[in-house]
């Protein structure tokens, strides 16, 4: 802004505060700290933290706000100029053992044992692509800094530490080339997901089938442990109060879910058609979210009635968060059904579930994100957001902003008519074949 | 990292809680592994705005960023601006949009109208 500032930070928050106005060009930028946390402090309790000690400092908050605003720069405040900087050496040379350490202690690896990315190893993986070692893939930041850069080359390092076979590689490249990262900053423990589409799906034998979700094919679980990794390496994500925030953190990070969609059993377009591609494409598609659970749990799932998978469905919903979408994974048996009762398009079902799936305005306005990200919209006039505020608290509204919110894929063993459903939002869809 | 060594041109690598192994000729039983960082952008210093001398007589702009609170902990420094320094104007803005968007016309009035601003809170 070119005047004196003050940014004003709780403790918990004191590394990435300082780190990130360090990354983005201020390393001695005058950040004052409040006990933590605020939320949910009474005025009394606030004021007291106002006229407290700065708990970085020790010194009293307030006299640490206006000396920050008031104190000379020194010269290395006023310091310009361009700082490089290096991640190491291309390579390390030890035992297997020792890397094998040493990639776990420094963070490059989920903490579970690895493939060790030898060289030998890594110009095997770069065979699964025609493009160069030095090509540049794309940009990732994991965290809330500027993003890292990255080539073929390193991409393939971290496939191999994944646990990936050369053929995978392309998927593993188109992954990398979105620039979504599979660990993001947030407090909110966020999952993420991709859906595969096309023949490779068959070629590198994805398991679509019972478990389709679970640990049972390499495909399914290196592609998705691939992600993490290189969200790490490649985008600095994962490090816990720098580039990670996520209070509890979530289980689904180790491999993400990974859906291969079960084409020949869906009664429906395969998702990456709906997209705009074509059936023989092959196509990467990813999610973000706060994480999947499962249809069993809601009204209408009953195998004593006339099971009305919609209506389950929309239920499922209701503890859903509109900020992100609704992802439908449907077992074979229950898409057949829900075509039965005449959803003979996933269009159709969207529909009706967007104008099914509804809630009050008092409920609206008592969810987390609705004060966090929705409200701000609604005072700058954003909608549909400006519109729900000024509605009374028994006005019903839908639980989602857009029918575009939902997708469905179908995907299962048809062992029983369980669906799942993820509070995650469509984020790309990326071409495979480009990167073979 | 700390900004110190950012400030002075170090590198990610010294954030290693272990040494690096060395990167030199492979002895028995010994392998070459790749390093699979990707690579991070040079680092623009930006140099810190001017300060004030005081803070007397002059406009300060208390910035709430939307996290939950942040409305209460500015109001009691806008109290304390008042019990302990009342010849200073405070001027409380909720930044437009939700917390992770820019709003270039609050930084515009801030710089044409104040002389300082206090940004709450980082969660």
């Amino acid at each position: 802004m070119g005047i004196p500032s003050a940014p004003l930070v709780t403790k918990a928050f004191k590394d990435l505060a300082i780190l990130n106005a360090a990354k983005r060009g201020m390393p001695h930028e005058r950040i004052c700290f409040t006990p933590h946390p605020v939320w949910g402090k009474t005025p009394e309790e606030v004021r007291a933290y106002v006229e407290g000690p700065d708990p970085v400092s020790g010194k009293p908050l307030m006299k640490e706000i206006v000396d920050a605003l008031t104190v000379p720069l020194s010269d290395e405040d006023k310091k310009g100029g361009v700082v490089t900087v290096s991640t190491g050496p291309a390579t390390f040379t030890d035992t297997a053992d020792n890397l094998q350490e040493f990639y776990l202690n420094n963070g490059y690896t989920d903490f579970l044992p690895i493939i060790l990315p030898t060289e030998e190893k890594v110009d095997a993986m770069l065979k699964g692509t025609s493009h160069k070692p030095d090509e540049t893939v794309g940009k990732m930041a994991a965290g809330a800094y500027p993003p890292w850069s990255y080539n073929v080359r390193q991409v393939a390092a971290s496939a191999v530490m994944a646990g990936c076979r050369p053929e995978y590689f392309p998927i593993v490249l188109a992954i990398a080339s979105s620039g979504m990262a599979s660990l993001f900053s947030s407090t909110n423990s966020f999952a993420f997901a991709m859906v595969i589409n096309g023949p490779i799906r068959d070629k590198l034998e994805f398991n679509y089938g019972i478990g389709a979700l679970g640990p049972f094919a390499q495909p399914n679980a290196t592609i998705g442990r691939a992600w993490t990794i290189l969200s790490k390496n490649l985008g600095n994500g994962g490090i816990p109060g720098d580039t990670y925030l996520g209070s509890l953190g979530n289980n689904l990070n180790y491999n993400n879910v990974v859906i291969a969609e079960h084409e020949d059993a869906s009664p429906w377009a395969p998702f990456h058609v709906q997209r705009g591609f074509k059936k023989e494409d092959n196509v990467v598609s990813l999610f973000r979210g706060l994480g999947v659970v499962p249809g069993q749990v809601a009204r209408g799932s009953s195998a004593n009635e006339n099971v009305q998978f919609d209506y389950q469905m929309s239920d499922l919903f209701s503890t859903f968060t509109g900020f992100f979408g609704a992802l439908i994974i449907a077992d074979p048996l229950v898409a057949a059904r829900l075509k039965e009762q005449g959803y003979d398009t996933k269009e159709k079902l969207i529909d009706w579930l967007y104008k099914n799936t509804t809630q009050t305005v008092k409920d609206y306005k008592s969810r987390n994100y609705a004060y966090l990200f929705d409200y701000p919209r609604a005072l700058r006039g954003d909608e549909p957001w400006a519109s729900w505020y000024k509605m009374p608290d028994d006005a019903v509204i839908p639980h989602f902003p857009r029918a575009s919110d939902f997708n469905i894929v179908v995907a299962g063993g048809q062992t029983n008519a369980y669906p799942q459903a993820g509070n995650l939002s469509y984020g790309v869809s990326v071409s495979i074949d480009k990167w073979t | 990292m700390s900004p110190a060594l950012l400030a002075t041109g170090a590198t990610e690598a010294q954030q290693q809680k272990s040494p690096a192994p060395k990167a030199a000729s492979s002895g028995e039983g010994k392998i070459t592994a790749v390093n699979p960082k990707g690579t991070p952008p040079p680092i623009q210093l930006i140099p810190m705005a001017p300060r004030l001398d005081t803070l007397n007589g002059k406009t300060v702009y208390l910035v709430d960023t939307g996290f939950h609170g942040s409305d209460v902990l500015l109001h009691q420094i806008e109290a304390w601006f008042g019990r302990n320094m009342p010849s200073v104007t405070v001027v409380f803005r909720r930044k437009a949009g939700p917390y992770m968007e820019d709003d270039p016309n609050l930084w515009k009035e801030i710089k044409a109208k104040g002389n300082a601003a206090i940004m709450a809170v980082g969660h």
